[in-house]
């Protein structure tokens, strides 16, 4: 469904992301680590169209979408989460979802809003503003939310269990792990913390200076000696 | 033919001194203050007019004017800079409206004071000719070119050397980090407005020494000043020296090969090009949108 | 029930009790038509700024540009007047079109920007004296017509039309408010990235209230052209179709869809009434006053003060 091609970001002197080939599919729940700097958000940042490839191809369904703005991609089914909340300001929670799906599908569907809320666990905060009536783990329901309500085929989640204390992120990681069955969408997720990722991804691939240095199982991954170095400097954890 | 065009590029690259004056008084409370006073094209006219009043009043070359100029543009500035800061809410927004509205005022006033008459310098020792070479010009655009540069290094040394130049650099990039290392952002705010009223104080004298100038002109510098910084791209002062120089040069061609009244329109049009083919301006950063 | 029983009756007093109060008198019916043509420009400013997020200097653009098209088509082409002025919309669609690159610049490079082009017009209707008749304008701009045996060129069945026109387009306001498109405008204004992640495409949405406020204005100065028979490029472009539609907008409350047009009716008779008749020829410079002392104090509108001083009385109460 997602395949990356020797995509590399620059910023000017600086390479982000140094030629990655990646391939996602439907069926996946991929984990997307590696230490702070390594590239994993402007990664997503290329795949959702907020930046330019310096070079190479993401091809969706089989299509180069390079010059695809950033709603188009939207459209075909690329769904993503803000590390740091992005609630639509001035609208409420209902009308968060009512502008997601009816710019991102084209169509709306009240039940399919309504199932959404519920999956998120924000029914109750339905008609609240959005942007100043909502707590931490509500802002990031309402990410995955907006996410959702665009029927995407692929959800990239960037960190949403950072910042999130322990009963919340137990929660979130429930939701989390129902997410692709309910939903039938491939997920890549970023985050840090190597018990989550295991927990909820059947494989990991992680990410050093921009470059892929491992692709595989969780255990195959995290034993792997260059993946220990990336992260620690020394050979063995 | 060869020789028109060259008194042209003259002509215009004198008259880009004092738009450069504009365009950075302009620039630098926008730095500041992220605010556009849209009024400061009127502190110009201001400028002017009180030339003129010097000129027909006391009787006196204009240049003289140039104190006087100084501190009424000056306080002027610093009412408008106390009237923005009363803004609390959506400050681009509102400051916007605010600085229109007081070049509304500013606009009527002159034209209840000094009525809507065209006027221009009838001092002789300015209008004598200072010809170099072929090239012909009065002696009021060369000296104020020479004070115009002056002004704009001693600009430049200010703002890298000096500590309320730093300052005024420092709120520019980042005014939370800014107030983190002891500035006083009001303070700077204050300063960057009396800077540019100093600017507009002389550009303003210029303008009536070797110009025409009318009510309605206020409006226009602003938008002249507009168009040089988007000549000029963000961050660089040699950029709206050459910007400005450019606006100048492009509207003597005009004047030249076509016809006076279409002269506003050769910075429209240059506007319009930049636009369209750099957004970044000539000289400004480049941005990575996708 | 109640707020449909008010909406007929609002609706038969401007349709039916104005003309029959004022009719007679053509003085003030000449103000209440000039008012509501400025009501016509601060509803099209107002919708661009509360939609579309954009603060514009340069309406008189479109106004000009309204007015000019109507007037040379009606002239030298003869279409019908009524038919005229919606191609002066036309007309101000296209000005907004060749407006659509300067989208991209924030706020205040944006409000600059379209008072360059403002600029740029007003020169092109002076000079291209071949098609426009220069700074001497056109004289005898075509009437409005006859409709049904009604004349509309009198004060009062111009006053009908315009009231109508600025009735519809207020009716058009209400109606993208209350869309979809009314939801993503509004949250486009302090969370772009945020709408354009999930499938808006902004830029097409604000060009397209540029277009639609272009168009309104455009009709109402079509309008005004036919109205008064005359045109000039200094009157047509004028910094008063900027300044008194502002004034008019943020004075009624612009956030509002009523406010502008109420605004406009007010501030423009107290101008025309008391500041003309203080200060003749810089009445304008009371209008600057008002409008600074406006955002100082009260940026959402003298009405909303208002409003807000009655609901402290009706909580006190």
């Amino acid at each position: 469904m997602l395949q990356l091609e020797n995509v590399s970001v620059t910023f000017g002197g600086l390479t982000a992301v140094d030629r990655v080939t990646l391939s996602i599919e439907t069926k996946d729940v991929v984990g997307l680590v590696g230490p702070n700097g390594a590239g994993k958000t402007t990664l997503f940042n290329a795949i959702s169209g907020l930046v330019r490839p310096s070079g190479g191809r993401i091809m969706f369904d089989g299509a180069d979408v390079v010059a695809a703005p950033m709603y188009r991609r939207a459209r075909m089914g690329i769904g993503r989460t803000f590390q740091i909340p992005q609630p639509m300001h001035e609208l409420t929670v209902r009308q968060n979802l009512l502008v997601a799906q009816r710019f991102g599908t084209g169509k709306v569907d009240q039940k399919k809003i309504d199932e959404i809320l519920e999956f998120t666990s924000l029914g109750a905060k339905a008609g609240r503003d959005a942007a100043t009536e909502l707590a931490l783990t509500e802002l990031k329901a309402l990410e995955v939310a907006k996410a959702l309500a665009t029927n995407p085929r692929l959800l990239l989640l960037d960190e949403v269990l950072a910042g999130l204390e322990t009963t919340g992120k137990r929660r979130f990681m429930g939701m989390l792990k129902d997410l692709h069955a309910a939903f039938s969408v491939g997920i890549v997720i970023i985050e840090h913390d190597i018990e989550t990722i295991s927990n909820l991804c059947h494989r990991v691939a992680v990410l050093d200076f921009g470059q892929v240095i491992a692709d595989g199982t969780p255990a195959a991954v995290f034993s792997d000696p260059a993946v220990i170095k990336s992260y620690t400097g020394a050979e063995h954890a | 033919m060869t020789e028109l065009i060259l008194q042209a590029l003259y002509s215009g690259l004198l008259q880009g001194g004092s738009y450069a004056l504009i365009a950075l008084g302009l620039a630098l409370v926008f730095g500041a203050m992220k605010v556009i006073n849209l009024a400061h094209g009127e502190l110009v006219l201001l400028s002017a007019y009180i030339a003129y009043s010097v000129e027909s009043g006391l009787g006196w070359n204009p240049v003289f004017a140039i104190p006087v100029s100084l501190v009424v543009v000056c306080l002027a500035s610093v009412m408008v800079y106390l009237v923005v800061g009363r803004i609390k809410k959506d400050r681009e927004i509102n400051s916007l409206i605010l600085t229109y509205g007081i070049g509304v005022i500013l606009t009527n006033a002159i034209l209840l004071i000094w009525k809507a008459d065209v006027r221009s310098t009838g001092s002789s020792w300015l209008q004598e000719a200072f010809v170099v070479g072929p090239l012909y010009s009065m002696r009021g655009e060369v000296l104020f070119f020479v004070v115009s540069l002056a002004m704009i290094v001693g600009l430049w040394w200010w703002l890298s050397r000096s500590w309320y130049g730093r300052a005024v650099r420092a709120v520019s990039s980042n005014r939370n980090a800014a107030m983190l290392m002891g500035i006083n952002p009001g303070y700077t705010e204050l300063v960057s407005f009396v800077v540019a009223g100093i600017l507009a104080a002389v550009a303003g004298v210029a303008l009536f020494s070797y110009g025409v100038i009318s009510p309605a002109y206020g409006n226009v510098l602003t938008v002249k000043a507009f168009i040089i910084t988007v000549l000029a791209g963000i961050g660089s002062i040699p950029g709206v020296l050459i910007g400005a120089v450019l606006l100048g040069v492009a509207e003597a061609l005009t004047v030249t090969l076509a016809s006076s009244a279409l002269q506003e329109l050769a910075g429209m049009g240059l506007f319009l090009v930049v636009l369209f083919v750099m957004p970044n301006g000539l000289f400004g950063a480049n941005g990575r949108r996708g | 029930m109640k707020s449909k029983l008010a909406l007929i009756g609002a609706l038969l007093a401007v349709y039916v009790g104005v003309p029959l109060a004022f009719g007679g008198d053509s003085y003030v019916m000449s103000l209440v038509v000039a008012s509501m043509v400025i009501g016509g420009v601060a509803l099209s400013w107002a919708l661009l700024g509360n939609l579309g997020g954009m603060v514009s200097f340069g309406h008189a653009a479109f106004f000009g540009v309204g007015a000019y098209t109507s007037a040379l088509v009606s002239m030298k082409l003869g279409v019908p007047v009524l038919v005229a002025i919606l191609m002066g919309g036309g007309g101000a669609v296209v000005a907004s079109l060749l407006m659509l690159p300067v989208l991209r610049l924030r706020g205040p490079y944006f409000a600059l920007a379209i008072l360059a082009y403002a600029h740029i017009f007003r020169i092109l209707a002076t000079e291209w004296t071949s098609v426009t008749g220069g700074s001497g304008g056109l004289a005898s701009v075509p009437r409005l017509p006859e409709i049904l045996g009604y004349d509309l060129s009198t004060k009062t069945g111009g006053y009908l039309v315009i009231l109508t026109i600025v009735l519809a387009f207020a009716a058009l306001y209400h109606f993208i408010r209350v869309s979809h498109y009314g939801l993503a405008l509004r949250a486009m204004h302090e969370s772009e990235d945020a709408t354009r992640v999930v499938g808006v495409n902004s830029t097409l949405l604000k060009g397209l209230m540029l277009v639609v406020s272009a168009f309104m204005c455009g009709v109402v100065g079509a309008f005004n052209a036919h109205y008064i028979n005359f045109l000039e490029p200094d009157y047509a472009f004028s910094g008063l179709w900027v300044t008194l539609p502002i004034v008019a907008a943020i004075f009624g409350g612009y956030r509002t869809i009523t406010g502008p047009i109420i605004g406009a009716v007010v501030v423009y008779l107290v101008d025309q009434l008391i500041f003309k008749n203080i200060i003749p020829s810089g009445h304008q410079l009371v209008l600057g006053v008002l409008l600074v002392g406006m955002i100082v104090f009260s940026p959402e509108g003298l009405l909303s003060l208002v409003r807000k001083f009655m609901r402290k009385k009706h909580v006190a109460a």
